[in-house]
């Protein structure tokens, strides 16, 4: 009996081990390879690189022009990830606690604007309004079309909102407290975890993107964020011959993406099963 | 007079409701409601962009053309299959995961992190790697089973034959940690007494698995799946990167066949610009994709009648 739990418990921590290194060995051959050099990388080479080469990073940053899209790629990430907390946290708790004209007709067309999926089309529109506000030149139409209208934020900022008891409010108003006293000494406090989680996945998702930031620097090349950088040296003159400096720019592209991960993890995760199952 | 007080306060609290609500309200009408009006208007018109003049009435002529061109119902089957590929192989494996990692066991809150790590990156990015990876001659997956001599002849994984499923090889990659997240939130949620005397009553590991566990996961499993399947429809950006939907569209997907009579695919690929087409194209997109969540929900709620 004891000889079957133990094959079935080597059975289990084979399969963890299998999938650990499938979901590493993409991430480990980008670090190690961006310091290989372009023939270590296309002709096979061992584990790790022969020669550490630093010089991939330098030619990266110097020669490709990487030191501005990671100044872009910092930018427009805090700011997106600022506007949506900033925004998201007034709408939901204004949907959570206040009546209104209009409440529900609002309330209904976030929700189901959240279920309708037209995908990336919808970039067309919003590149044409923010060229004709005369917007799509400045980090700050990218930053506005990557934040965008959050809908599902909103509603998760909401659901956190009433969950907080109501008589907080009440005990405030008589205590003298105006509305926006209620929201910023009384709630604000209580749902800094869901503002930390609404925080990191707009930075997240801001950071990571791609369609949107490339639609925006088709015709602005100085708006381009490392995540469009890095692409887009597939498609260079010599790609074929600059694999070391692709992967550098990759690893340049997801360290610092790794690192918040690796300092906030328990929010990244319990913010995905707080926004998925409760939602 | 009272009335006069009233209605003044009525008002103010309204406006007081909007200062608050008006960023984000802003913001969700602009980008969020403004472009479904446009596409739906649009999917009415021919129209060319700026340079070949104003946009013409034509009424359902696009929709009717949507129907007919066979190259846009290729890209539906190669979604479902797409779809249909990820999803079998995400999902078991999550599951799988999240029930051994959410043992209390020294080690498996580290492997948890280390199984989500793909879920925060770039898929973008990490298209490019897998392209790299996945390369013909000089990838090293390639370099690998050459070497250990497991093929004698270097796979084309990018080629027609094999494009798609080294496609599902990178979405699964990407998927697992995250689905895995959502079920371990899931067995969290059942509760250990009914475990517990499950295992009073004899029960052994597989049976309490069996028996209890899977049944109690039913309604979170419904939920992962429908997100899951609302996930693989839209997705985009891998097959941007690492096929462009070729080769000859073995891999073109129904958003990224929207997607290309408004923008170029790759740097320097030439687009059509249909944008009225483009926008039936994407209705029909949200049609589907609505249709195959409603039949989803339809049948797991049969489902349930039967147990």
């Amino acid at each position: 009996m004891k000889s079957k739990r133990f094959i079935m418990e080597s059975f289990i921590y084979l399969f963890i081990m299998i999938m650990v290194v499938f979901t590493l060995y993409p991430i480990i051959y980008t670090v190690l390879g961006s310091f290989k050099s372009n023939s270590e990388l296309t002709l096979g080479s061992g584990f790790f690189p022969e020669q550490w080469r630093i010089e991939n990073y330098k030619q990266a940053f110097i020669q490709a022009d990487f030191t501005k899209y990671t100044i872009n790629s910092i930018l427009v990430s805090v700011c997106a990830m600022i506007l949506a907390t900033v925004t998201t946290s007034l709408a939901g708790f204004t949907f959570a606690r206040r009546d209104f004209v209009g409440k529900k007709l609002l309330l209904s067309m976030y929700v189901s604007l959240m279920f309708v999926a037209l995908g990336s089309v919808t970039l067309y529109p919003i590149y044409t309004l923010l060229s004709s506000m005369n917007l799509h030149k400045s980090p700050a139409g990218l930053v506005l079309a990557l934040v965008g209208g959050q809908a599902s934020n909103v509603m998760l900022v909401m659901g956190f909102v009433k969950g907080i008891p109501k008589e907080l409010d009440e005990a405030a108003i008589i205590d003298g407290c105006s509305v926006y006293g209620v929201f910023f000494k009384i709630i604000l406090p209580l749902i800094k975890p869901i503002l930390a989680v609404v925080a990191l996945f707009s930075f997240r998702s801001a950071w990571n993107d791609y369609i949107t930031t490339l639609i925006m620097s088709i015709s602005q090349p100085n708006l381009k964020t490392l995540t469009v950088a890095v692409v887009q040296l597939k498609y260079s003159a010599n790609a074929a011959a600059e694999w070391n400096i692709m992967l550098a720019g990759a690893s340049i592209a997801i360290i610092p993406i790794l690192i918040v991960y690796f300092l906030c993890n328990k929010q990244f995760i319990g913010g995905l099963t707080a926004g998925a199952v409760k939602g | 007079m009272k009335n006069e007080i009233q209605k003044k306060k009525w008002v103010r609290e309204n406006l007081r409701s909007y200062s608050l609500l008006l960023p984000n309200l802003l913001l969700f009408l602009v980008f969020s409601v403004y472009p479904v009006f446009w596409t739906l208007k649009y999917v009415f018109f021919r129209y060319g962009g700026f340079a070949s003049g104003d946009p013409v009435f034509v009424g359902l002529d696009n929709l009717i053309r949507v129907f007919r061109d066979a190259l846009y119902w290729k890209s539906v089957k190669n979604t479902f299959v797409y779809a249909g590929a990820k999803i079998l192989f995400t999902i078991p494996l999550a599951f799988l995961l999240a029930l051994f990692l959410s043992r209390k066991k020294k080690g498996n809150a580290f492997f948890q992190s280390v199984i989500f790590v793909p879920t925060i990156m770039s898929s973008a990015v990490m298209g490019l790697v897998f392209y790299l990876l996945f390369n013909v001659y000089n990838g090293q997956i390639n370099q690998y089973l050459l070497g250990t001599g497991i093929i004698s002849q270097p796979i084309n994984w990018l080629g027609k034959d094999h494009a798609m499923k080294t496609l599902v090889i990178t979405a699964v990659w990407g998927g697992v940690g995250n689905y895995m997240v959502y079920f371990i939130a899931g067995l969290q949620q059942i509760s250990e007494d009914a475990l517990e005397s499950a295992r009073i009553d004899g029960a052994n590991r597989l049976q309490t698995m069996w028996y209890i566990t899977i049944p109690m996961l039913g309604p979170i499993l419904k939920i992962i799946l429908m997100l899951s399947i609302t996930a693989a429809f839209s997705d985009m950006n891998t097959v941007m990167v690492l096929t462009e939907g070729g080769p000859t569209n073995a891999t073109m997907v129904m958003a990224l066949y929207g997607y290309q009579f408004f923008f170029p695919v790759s740097v320097g690929s030439v687009v059509s610009f249909q944008y009225g087409y483009g926008a039936a194209v994407s209705t029909v997109n949200a049609i589907i994709a609505g249709m195959v969540t409603i039949l989803y929900l339809k049948l797991s709620k049969k489902l349930d009648e039967v147990y």
